[in-house]
Order: C-alpha cells, then sequence, then structure tokens
C-alpha cells in the first residue's frame, strides 16, 4: 500500500472543492429538488400533527428541522458509489491504482473535498427554508438566557458540524466498499440500491423514534442512524452526554468502515488485471 | 365518398396502432437482450418503491390519517402513480430524452422518416426500470385490495389515460427546448413538480395550489381524482379522463409542432435501424 502525504490529500480535497466552485450553476438541481421535498414533508409533516402538539417526541417544528438537517448528508454525500463505480468498470481504476498515493485515501480525499462544497450549499438553503417555512429551530437548551443560551447555542453548532463532516466520511467508506465490489460483479448497482433505501427509512425521512421498537432497537446497532439521524438529533434535541454518544458512535463506525473498504479493496485489486498501455 | 372520408382516418389510427406495436416489441426485444440488467433495473425500482411504503407505513400508524389519507390511499396513490409513470416511459421511452435531441439537432433522422415525428420520436426507445414501476402498481393492489377482476380491470382503465398525461407533460416541458435551447432546468423542475406533487395525500396542500394540480401540473388526474374514482367503482368517469387526457395530448402535441417550426438541423449523420 503506497501512501502519500497529508499534503497531497489536502491539495486534492481543495482542488476537488474549488472544481466544484467553479460552477455554481451546477448546484441549482440539487438546490431545487432539495427545497421541493422540504417544502412537501413540511406539507407531510402539518398534516400528521393535525391535531396532535407532539408525536415520538417531536414538535411539528422539531420535526421539519429534523428533515432539512437529514436530508443534507443524502444531497450532499449520497453519490459517492457512482463516481467510484464508474471508475471500476471504466478501467481508470488502472491508471489510478499506479499513481504515487493511497487509492483509498486519496479518493477520500477528492471526493469528499467536492462534496463538502455541495453540502455546505444545501446546508445554507436549508437554514434559509427553514426559516421561511417554520421559523427558528427549538432552542438548544430551553429555558436558560444569556451566556448559558449562547454557549449551548455554540455547542450545538460545533457538534452538528462535527457530525455533518462524520456521516460524509462514513457515507464515503461504506459507499466505497459497495462501489469496489464491481471488482467480482459488474453489476453491483443492486446493492447500493439496498443500501440507499435501508439508510432512506432508517433516519432519514423520519427519525428513528417513529419505528416499531423492535425496529428502533435493532437500528441503533446498524451504520445507517450515523449517516443521517446522528447530526439531525442533534439538530434539534441537543444535549451534551447523547451529542457526545453520538458522535463516538459515528467515529466507531467509521473504523469498522475504513477497515471493510480496505478489506474489499485489497482482494479486489488482486483480481484486477491490467492489459495494454 | 363518405365512406372514403372515414377509412382513411381509421386506416390512419390502424397503422399507428402497428407502428407503435412494432417499436414496443422492437424495444422489448432489445430490452430482454440485456436479461441481468433488466431484472436488477426491475427490482430495483420495486424496492425504490417499497422504501416509500414502509415510510408511510410506520407514520401512519404512528399519527393516524395524513391530509385525509390512511395508508390503503396513500398506497393506491403511488399504485396509480407508480404504473401510469411506467407505462408512459415503457411506451413513450424518449419522453424525458426529448429536449436533448431537439437542442442537439437530432430530430433530422425522424423528420426523414414518414411517421409522424412527435409519436416516431417518442416511442423509439424504451426505458428499463419504468417494468418496475408498471409492475408495482399491481403489486400493491393486489396486496391491497385483493385479486378482484374488476378492480384491476378499473385501475388498469385509469391508468392508461394517467399513463398519458405523464407523457402529455413531460413531452410539453421537454418541447421547450425548441424556444430556449438549453431548456433542461425548467424541464427537470416541471417534472419534479409533477412526480412530487403526485405521491403525496391532496389534503395537505393548501385550496391555494390545488388547482396547479389540475391544470399546470396536473398531478390530480393522474393520481387524486382516478383514485377517487377507484375507491366509488365508478366507471362513469374513466371517459372522462379519457377526454382529459386528450386535451393533455393535444396540447403537447400542438406546443412540439409549433416548436418544430423553429427546429434547426444539426447537420447530424445519424442512422436508425
Amino acid at each position: 500500500m503506497r501512501s502519500g502525504s497529508l499534503r497531497t490529500y489536502s491539495i486534492a480535497a481543495s482542488t476537488s472543492m474549488r472544481e466544484r466552485l467553479a460552477y455554481p450553476g451546477n448546484f441549482a438541481g440539487s438546490m431545487f429538488t432539495y427545497a421541493l421535498f422540504v417544502f412537501i414533508f413540511s406539507r407531510v409533516w402539518a398534516g400528521a400533527y393535525a391535531g396532535a402538539t407532539e408525536i415520538a417526541g417531536y414538535t411539528m417544528r422539531m420535526a421539519v428541522w429534523y428533515f432539512i438537517i437529514a436530508e443534507i448528508p443524502s444531497f450532499g454525500f449520497g453519490r459517492f458509489f457512482w463516481t467510484l463505480s464508474r471508475d471500476m468498470k471504466s478501467g481508470q481504476v488502472a491508471y489510478l491504482l499506479a499513481r504515487p498515493y493511497d487509492f483509498v485515501s486519496y479518493n477520500y480525499a477528492e471526493k469528499l473535498g467536492g462534496s463538502l462544497a455541495e453540502a455546505g450549499v444545501i446546508l445554507a438553503e436549508g437554514i434559509a427554508v427553514g426559516l421561511l417555512l417554520v421559523g427558528l429551530p427549538p432552542a438548544a437548551a430551553p429555558g436558560a438566557a444569556g451566556l448559558a443560551s449562547a454557549l449551548s447555542e455554540a455547542g450545538r453548532l460545533g457538534f452538528l458540524v462535527v457530525s455533518l463532516l462524520l456521516a460524509g466520511t462514513l457515507n464515503y467508506f461504506l459507499q466505497a466498499a459497495l462501489a469496489m465490489t464491481a471488482f467480482w460483479p459488474e453489476e453491483n448497482e443492486a446493492f447500493f440500491w439496498i443500501f440507499q433505501k435501508l439508510t432512506l427509512v432508517v433516519g432519514t425521512l423520519i427519525p428513528i423514534e417513529f419505528l416499531p421498537r423492535w425496529a428502533a432497537r435493532l437500528a441503533v446497532w446498524t451504520p445507517f442512524p450515523y449517516l443521517s439521524y446522528a447530526p439531525a438529533r442533534i439538530a434539534v434535541a441537543f444535549s451534551l452526554p447523547e451529542a457526545l454518544s453520538l458522535v463516538a458512535r459515528q467515529s466507531l463506525w467509521i473504523f469498522a468502515a475504513v477497515f471493510l473498504a480496505r478489506a474489499v479493496f485489497s482482494f479486489g485489486s488482486r483480481r484486477l488485471s491490467v492489459n495494454g498501455g | 365518398m363518405g365512406t372514403i372520408r372515414m377509412a382513411r382516418p381509421l386506416g390512419r389510427i390502424r397503422a399507428y396502432a402497428r407502428f407503435m406495436g412494432a417499436a414496443f416489441a422492437f424495444n422489448l426485444k432489445a430490452t430482454l437482450e440485456y436479461r441481468v440488467n433488466f431484472v436488477l433495473q426491475f427490482f430495483g425500482m420495486l424496492l425504490n418503491n417499497a422504501a416509500f411504503a414502509a415510510f408511510w407505513m410506520v407514520l401512519i400508524e404512528r399519527t393516524g390519517a395524513v391530509g385525509g389519507y390512511g395508508f390503503s390511499d396513500v398506497m393506491l396513490v403511488w399504485a396509480f402513480v407508480s404504473t401510469s409513470f411506467g407505462l408512459a416511459h415503457i411506451v413513450f421511452g424518449n419522453v424525458r430524452h426529448l429536449g436533448r435531441i431537439v437542442m442537439e439537432g437530432g430530430l433530422d433522422v425522424y423528420l426523414l422518416q414518414p411517421k409522424d415525428v412527435w409519436v416516431n420520436v417518442l416511442s423509439s426507445r424504451t426505458i428499463v426500470s419504468a417494468w418496475g414501476d408498471f409492475a408495482y402498481g399491481f403489486i400493491v393492489l393486489a396486496l391491497t385490495s385483493g385479486t378482484d377482476l374488476q378492480r384491476f380491470a378499473l385501475f388498469a382503465a385509469l391508468a392508461v389515460p394517467g399513463a398519458l398525461i405523464f407523457a402529455a407533460t413531460f413531452a410539453a416541458a421537454e418541447s421547450l427546448a425548441f424556444f430556449m435551447g438549453n431548456s433542461s432546468a425548467v424541464s427537470s423542475a416541471l417534472t419534479e413538480f409533477m412526480l412530487s406533487f403526485s405521491l403525496y395525500p391532496e389534503g395537505i396542500y393548501g385550496p391555494g395550489m390545488r388547482w396547479a394540480l389540475y391544470s399546470i401540473v396536473p398531478s390530480g388526474f393522474v393520481a387524486f381524482m382516478p383514485l377517487r374514482v377507484f375507491k366509488s367503482l365508478d366507471w362513469g368517469l374513466v371517459p372522462v379522463l379519457c377526454l382529459v387526457a386528450a386535451v393533455y395530448v393535444g396540447l403537447s402535441y400542438g406546443l412540439f409542432r409549433l416548436g418544430l417550426g423553429r427546429y434547426e438541423s444539426g447537420n447530424r449523420m445519424d442512422a436508425r435501424v
């Protein structure tokens, strides 16, 4: 395994980010679809909360803000699989492997760097749309005032940003592991579809507290809630112990996902045979 | 003389029916040539739709009806939308590529052929994953309403105008390319609106928005009205929906013909076999 310097990976990430930002028009499609989804789901929640003030511990305002944040990883970090899979199938992987850097790490830096730009744009849009639709998100420390309130808000924002970055990282390594299965069957989209739909149901469209008790208990032992539930939960129901626990569990799943991606790459790349020049 | 006048339009309808049947059979053969891809896309689309079914099941279990719709209502709306959407893309698979074809000057090859350009270009492709959408509606119907033949027949009769309205609306949005050049942003937006608004209960939209759902974004005619007709088993409203579909098809065709006058050849060398 080759290992490039940290500088190599930072340059890859920043180049990719600048490349995305150079064509801001390309964000228009995602921004439009995201705004449409948020609007429709705000109406769905308005319908669901007709006659109820709280469901599974969430008020309507919390549910709308939850959806706004939970959709950010889907829009910002949901497409790594396709670019990686394309590189595998087109043979581009043969050129990338010959270069003086670690394939998995370089791709992580490059892909995450580019998608951070999109996630940032979607986050800014989400905040604007959320303010327009339901007003401010619930306070991080209800009842607190002055400095205590400001500290809680700053803490929530900090944890939210960290949790979104961890969600992006976990998304990358899980999708990379799935994409690299193309070393075996070339038609590997089905694996990603299953992954994508489980992510959607377990914590993106709906908080896991809404799931039946047995399903919620099972869900916390899978990586899916840490892809979108964790940052969304931090945003709408912030408490320091829970935020620490969620971020710690996200980190543990990242370790597992890195191990998995590296194992798939290690076994899969042995099957690669390069012909021609 | 009168008999001859009558025979001509009927003959043309028969000729176009034969042509569309041949295009469908050809596209189907091409699809089945890549069986693994077909099976993957078919089940992938079923899975995609089933994920939303899981969401609605969990939500309605918690909250009760949403926007006046219970779980079976939402599932039936999904059934109508997915079958109509699937049918539109199986038969008129080029419908969401029309704008790009116009923009790239790719209509030349269709202009040289004897059949109507609009029908020819729209039906010259099929979308593989659309088979999954098409089947999903029938599966949902069997699970929610049983296997009553009359209901199946009514469902199929309602899905046909739905498919025509989908195809006509998407084609109209794509035909904007004649007037705007690159209209992909506008046509994607209209397509996204049409699909997204159709898949959620009608009652969640305020009265201020409902008029749009029965005009510019005709979700009402592909989802909400078919649901009402289906639940009341009112066959009498099927011809009304067919008439509505005919109006949308006529308007979409008119827009295409208007745009065709502005079309400029791309001087491309294309071949159609």
